[in-house]
């Protein structure tokens, strides 16, 4: 068994869109995803879950399953050795269930069998007794004074104020408006899977897809009872993150099953325990208040914000941090009162998402924008563009914005784009319904909206926001190559290549491997808030530069102590020859780099400097709506992002279409459903997720402003494109139908008469009532 | 991993051969063709046949052919290859309007008509399509040979006609003058089941309506078609006012259940917007 090795010799440094490592593998199906890992001899795993989303356990016999053939364990939260739960921030989630059921697919029972249908079969022979309770699944009333608590302590998770200015502020022009966003699923193509084996030591291998190898360790060990140093982690390929893999999935189960039994075990979810397996990101109820002048001008904004954190508190406490520092948006408001909630319910646990936080409040300010200039009867992008924040520029915070901030420039090069061709009436594939053929033209509407976001970059709040890198560079077979290792996961993004560039770049070698990220070097942080290429990067960079000093000193050279100086012949053309001389043995280092710090909020005003950085992007949405039965297509969208340096050109525009992609997914397709607590459609087939024709061209302007503050000037490019999108549809859409639509996803009744957007979840209140029809999970046509 | 059960396998080298195995093993045996509904519910064990009888050899089920005025379609004949047909594109628009928005290239490449029938789907495209052109089935057991009308082919829900120890083995589709179809389906996204479909085949006499087929895909219309609306355009004058209130008399009698794809009200919005388009079409056509 081989964890995923990423080497490459392909040229290409900073700037440049060398081919990446993984590609290939990928296309072509080589490539080793952590599903695919096997060990002779090895068990599997299976979790037995709860089907309700809220019950009492009554009773709990195993003995069914312990007798089947081929099983070798079945374990309980009594097999627990350490701590019985866990959590990103505050452990208050059971590794198995205890005594009581939060929400449905809540993991009860873990069995371990020699094949992966016999364990399954396995847990369905546990006998589970529940006492069913009413589950608490709306988010205000969870809120309410004598609502039902999820857990001792009640169900406000964390209460974030922001007060900016004068609380009372009034305006000539106030416009109000209740927005709802529903819940959002990462659908990573990959789901949770691992290999867990344990080791004479008396420790644990663990091979997983994840983003954060060390807080999984520390979590892992610290449920097992075990020194973290005998938890070893490395990763395995990942099949795409979004934010869903921040929290343990497998990773306890498996290595418990492993220790229990002494044999390796595999555990890899199906599709639809998938859904059940991962955090989601928060529906969210806001509510908004904007006051203006008669000119345009921004006086104050009030906000609440609730986010339905589920029955766990997972990253709950920070996604309401960004809902609520970046909750008006990027713009220059004098006064602001502004309160986000993230709420314990008994619906499924929400945490990371791409977008964290920033995507709810996005779709709520922007929409209040809109109403605002159509309340002005001004354009909305002029409108817009006249309360953009810039550089220099206050958050509601209080913190000021010290690099680039072109909101008002972004916002102008998405308008003045060229507008797309009129519709192809002869080409389906260009109109709503598609190949459908619903309509040649007939009651199709075009409208155009626009959106522009602020994401911040990095943890925030105080967080110690660090990464380690180790750059070794020596002969290998004459020739210099350098080695780069870090605990950093690649989870599609393209790390890796980065990594290799930067290398490349700062130590003037072409042979470049970048090592499996383990837990035997420090912790890189999450793959998460667009950070990895800003803080293990800049580990990467500070290593090199450690490299260099070194050979330097071995030259000679008097500009050793200062690493900084770069010299001739260690990043040029010439000087390989000096380069082979002076690697008699290997040059290593080792650092741990930080970005500069941020500070926590002030708990009563929600001042401080709690970000490190912002980041910037504006959409435009044309759409192209069939009014009589309510489909719509985008027809393009025009976006512009300040990336602040394009470290990988290629993979800046992969992040912007992918993002796009998913922010269109959450415009119009992407939600799971849950009513009373139970989600409706835990499968691909009823998930719906833009394909690549329902994916529209984009046209893409991206600026590089140099941030003096980050390594090469960059600024994290992977969140932005995924949250102001939605909205720029969403405005497009009620700029062809004339419709309010308060709700996100807009569905296909909210734009025909048939079903008002209004309310909460008009679909799933309507399937509470009936038997929805038999669906079975696949697309049976023969 | 999905797994699944203990089965057997055996592949028929002929029509009669395959009969004849279907028949020994009673009503815990299934035909194989392209396998796309069948082995995806064999591994989420929703089916759990004793025999499979592999029929995907059989290409003397894998015809398109025309004769008495009949499009005569072999049952094993794959999606793609209808959808290639020309003389089916020329004759009956509303077969290949169906076949483009069936799933993907990929399943149409290997999943047969015959499979699709008899999958029987409420979902399922051809249903509405061959109920809308009033086809036949023709289905051989032991016995000899039945035929049976499109429109009596479903005994509900995944449910058909065809009896254990019986195939279905071929469709005939009437091919009429001064006839024009089309098929409407409106999907969440591409690829996917219908929302709501509807097919219209109109055979015009003069500004007359000769006579009217309509088929609608899940909506809960029995047997997948509309005869009330269809009575009601018989015999009118072609033209906006006739297939809108077609459209709503079809809506009325259609019974849809709220899903994941949309609630109730929206599904009979679709079926009356749907069929009004599909018989416009079919009017340009004919």
């Amino acid at each position: 068994m081989t964890a995923p090795t990423i080497t490459s010799i392909r040229a290409g440094r900073i700037g440049d869109s060398p081919q990446r490592p993984d590609g290939r593998q990928k296309v072509t199906g080589e490539f080793a995803y952590s599903s695919d890992l096997w060990l002779d001899g090895m068990l599997w795993g299976a979790t037995l879950r709860s089907p309700h989303p809220r019950a009492r356990i009554t009773g709990l016999d195993i003995t069914g399953a312990v007798a089947m053939p081929g099983v070798f364990a079945v374990l309980t939260h009594e097999d627990v050795p350490g701590r019985e739960t866990y959590g990103l921030e505050r452990p208050d989630q059971p590794v198995l269930a205890i005594d009581q059921i939060r929400y449905q697919g809540e993991p009860v029972a873990l069995v371990a069998a020699d094949h992966p249908e016999t364990a399954r079969r396995a847990a369905g022979r546990i006998r589970v007794s529940y006492r069913e309770e009413p589950p608490l699944a709306d988010a205000r009333a969870a809120l309410a004074p004598g609502a039902p608590s999820v857990h001792p302590g009640g169900n406000l998770v964390r209460h974030v104020r922001v007060r900016r200015g004068d609380p009372d502020a009034r305006a000539a022009v106030v416009v109000t408006g209740e927005y709802e966003v529903g819940m959002q699923d990462q659908a990573f193509l990959g789901p949770e899977s691992g290999l867990a084996v344990p080791a004479a030591d008396g420790g644990v291998d663990l091979f997983v897809a994840t983003q954060w190898l060390h807080v999984d360790r520390d979590q892992v060990a610290a449920s097992l009872g075990l020194d973290p140093d005998l938890v070893r982690i490395t990763l395995g390929g990942v099949g795409g993150a979004f934010g869903a893999r921040e929290d343990l999935s497998m990773q306890i189960h498996a290595c418990l099953l492993a220790l229990h039994t002494g044999k390796p075990v595999k555990m890899s979810y199906s599709r639809e325990e998938s859904f059940f397996g991962h955090v989601h990101r928060h529906p969210a109820s806001m509510r908004y208040e904007h006051g203006c002048s008669a000119g345009g001008r921004l006086v104050y904004v009030k906000a609440d914000i609730v986010l339905d954190g589920g029955a766990y508190m997972s990253s709950s406490p920070a996604v309401a941090a960004n809902a609520a520092t970046l909750g008006i948006g990027p713009y220059e408001v004098p006064n602001v009162v502004m309160d986000s909630y993230a709420v314990y319910t008994n619906n499924p646990p929400c945490g990371a998402m791409r977008g964290f936080g920033a995507v709810q409040a996005c779709f709520g300010y922007e929409s209040q924008m809109d109403k605002m200039a159509a309340a002005l009867s001004m354009d909305p992008v002029e409108f817009r563009v006249r309360n953009a924040m810039r550089e220099g520029s206050v958050m509601p915070t209080g913190q000021v914005v010290d690099s680039a901030a072109p909101v008002a420039e972004l916002l102008r090069l998405v308008r003045d784009r060229p507008p797309p061709p009129a519709r192809d009436t002869g080409d389906l594939r260009s109109l709503p319904g598609g190949v459908s053929n619903t309509t040649h033209g007939e009651a199709v509407v075009r409208g155009v909206g626009y959106g522009v976001s602020i994401k911040n970059v990095g943890f925030s709040e105080g967080f110690d926001d660090y990464s380690t890198a180790r750059v070794r560079l020596e002969l290998t077979g004459g020739e210099p190559s350098a080695q780069v290792h870090t605990a950093a996961a690649e989870v599609g993004q393209g790390l890796v290549t980065v990594l290799e560039q930067i290398v490349r770049s700062e130590l003037g070698v072409e042979r470049v491997a970048v090592l499996p990220a383990d837990t035997t070097i420090g912790s890189a942080g999450s793959s998460s808030a667009s950070r990895q290429t800003y803080v293990t990067g800049g580990a990467v960079r500070a290593a090199c530069a450690e490299v260099r000093s070194q050979l330097l000193a071995r030259a000679g050279d008097p500009a050793a102590g200062s690493p900084g100086n770069r010299p001739p012949g260690l990043a040029g053309a010439a000087g390989l020859g000096d380069l082979v001389a002076l690697l008699g043995k290997p040059a290593e280092a080792t650092v741990t780099w930080r970005h500069r710090p941020t500070a926590p909020l002030d708990p009563g005003t929600g001042q401080g400097q709690a970000h490190v950085q912002y980041a910037f992007a504006a959409h435009r949405a044309v759409v192209d709506v069939d009014t009589e039965l309510g489909l719509v297509k985008v027809v393009e969208i025009a976006t512009a992002q300040d990336v602040g340096k394009a470290m990988n050109p290629q993979a800046v525009e992969g992040q912007i279409h992918g993002g796009i992609a998913q922010g269109l997914g959450l415009a119009v397709m992407e939600e799971i459903q849950v009513a009373g607590g139970v989600v409706r459609n835990p499968s691909f087939t009823d998930y719906l997720i833009p394909t690549i024709l329902d994916m529209p061209p984009v046209r893409l302007d991206m600026l590089e402003l140099a941030d003096p503050h980050a390594p090469y000037g960059l600024r994290g490019v992977g969140e932005p494109p995924a949250i102001s999108s939605t909205p720029a549809i969403v405005a497009a859409i009620r700029d062809a139908t004339g419709i309010p639509l308060t709700r996100i996803p807009v569905r296909p009744e909210h734009l025909t008469a048939t079903q008002p957007d209004e309310g909460p979840d008009p679909p799933s209140a309507m399937i509470m009532g009936r038997n929805a029809p038999h669906r079975v999970p696949f697309d049976p046509r023969s | 991993m999905q797994v699944p059960t203990h089965v057997e396998y055996e592949r028929a080298s002929s029509v009669d051969e395959a009969l004849e195995m279907l028949s020994r093993a009673g009503g815990e045996a299934r035909p194989l063709a392209g396998g796309h509904s069948l082995i995806p519910m064999m591994k989420l064990r929703l089916a759990q046949p004793e025999l499979l009888v592999d029929i995907s050899g059989l290409t003397e089920l894998s015809y398109i052919n025309v004769a008495d005025a009949e499009l005569r379609v072999g049952a094993l004949t794959r999606h793609a290859q209808l959808l290639d047909s020309a003389v089916a594109g020329e004759r009956l628009p509303i077969v290949h309007d169906a076949e483009r928005v069936i799933a993907d290239p990929i399943v149409r490449n290997w999943g047969t008509i015959g499979g699709s029938l008899c999958q029987a789907d409420p979902s399922e495209d051809l249903s509405a399509v061959l109920a809308a052109l009033r086809a036949t089935a023709v289905i051989r057991g032991a016995g000899g040979v039945r035929t049976v009308p499109a429109r009596e082919f479903h005994a509900g829900p995944y449910e058909t006609v065809v009896e254990p120890g019986e195939l279905l083995v071929e469709l005939r589709i009437p091919l009429t003058a001064n006839t024009g179809s089309a098929y409407e389906k409106v999907e969440r996204r591409v690829g996917d089941w219908s929302v709501a479909a509807a097919g219209a085949v109109l055979t015009l006499a003069g500004e007359l309506i000769e006579d009217a087929g309509i088929g609608l895909t899940a909506v809960g219309a029995p047997h997948f078609c509309a005869p009330e609306a269809e009575e009601f355009l018989r015999g009118r004058r072609a033209g906006e006012e006739a297939f809108t209130t077609a459209g709503q008399i079809a809506a009325e009698h259609s019974n849809p259940v709220a899903d994941q794809r949309g609630p109730e009200d929206y599904k009979r919005h679709l079926a009356a917007e749907l069929t009004t388009r599909a018989l416009r079409k079919a009017f340009e056509r004919a």
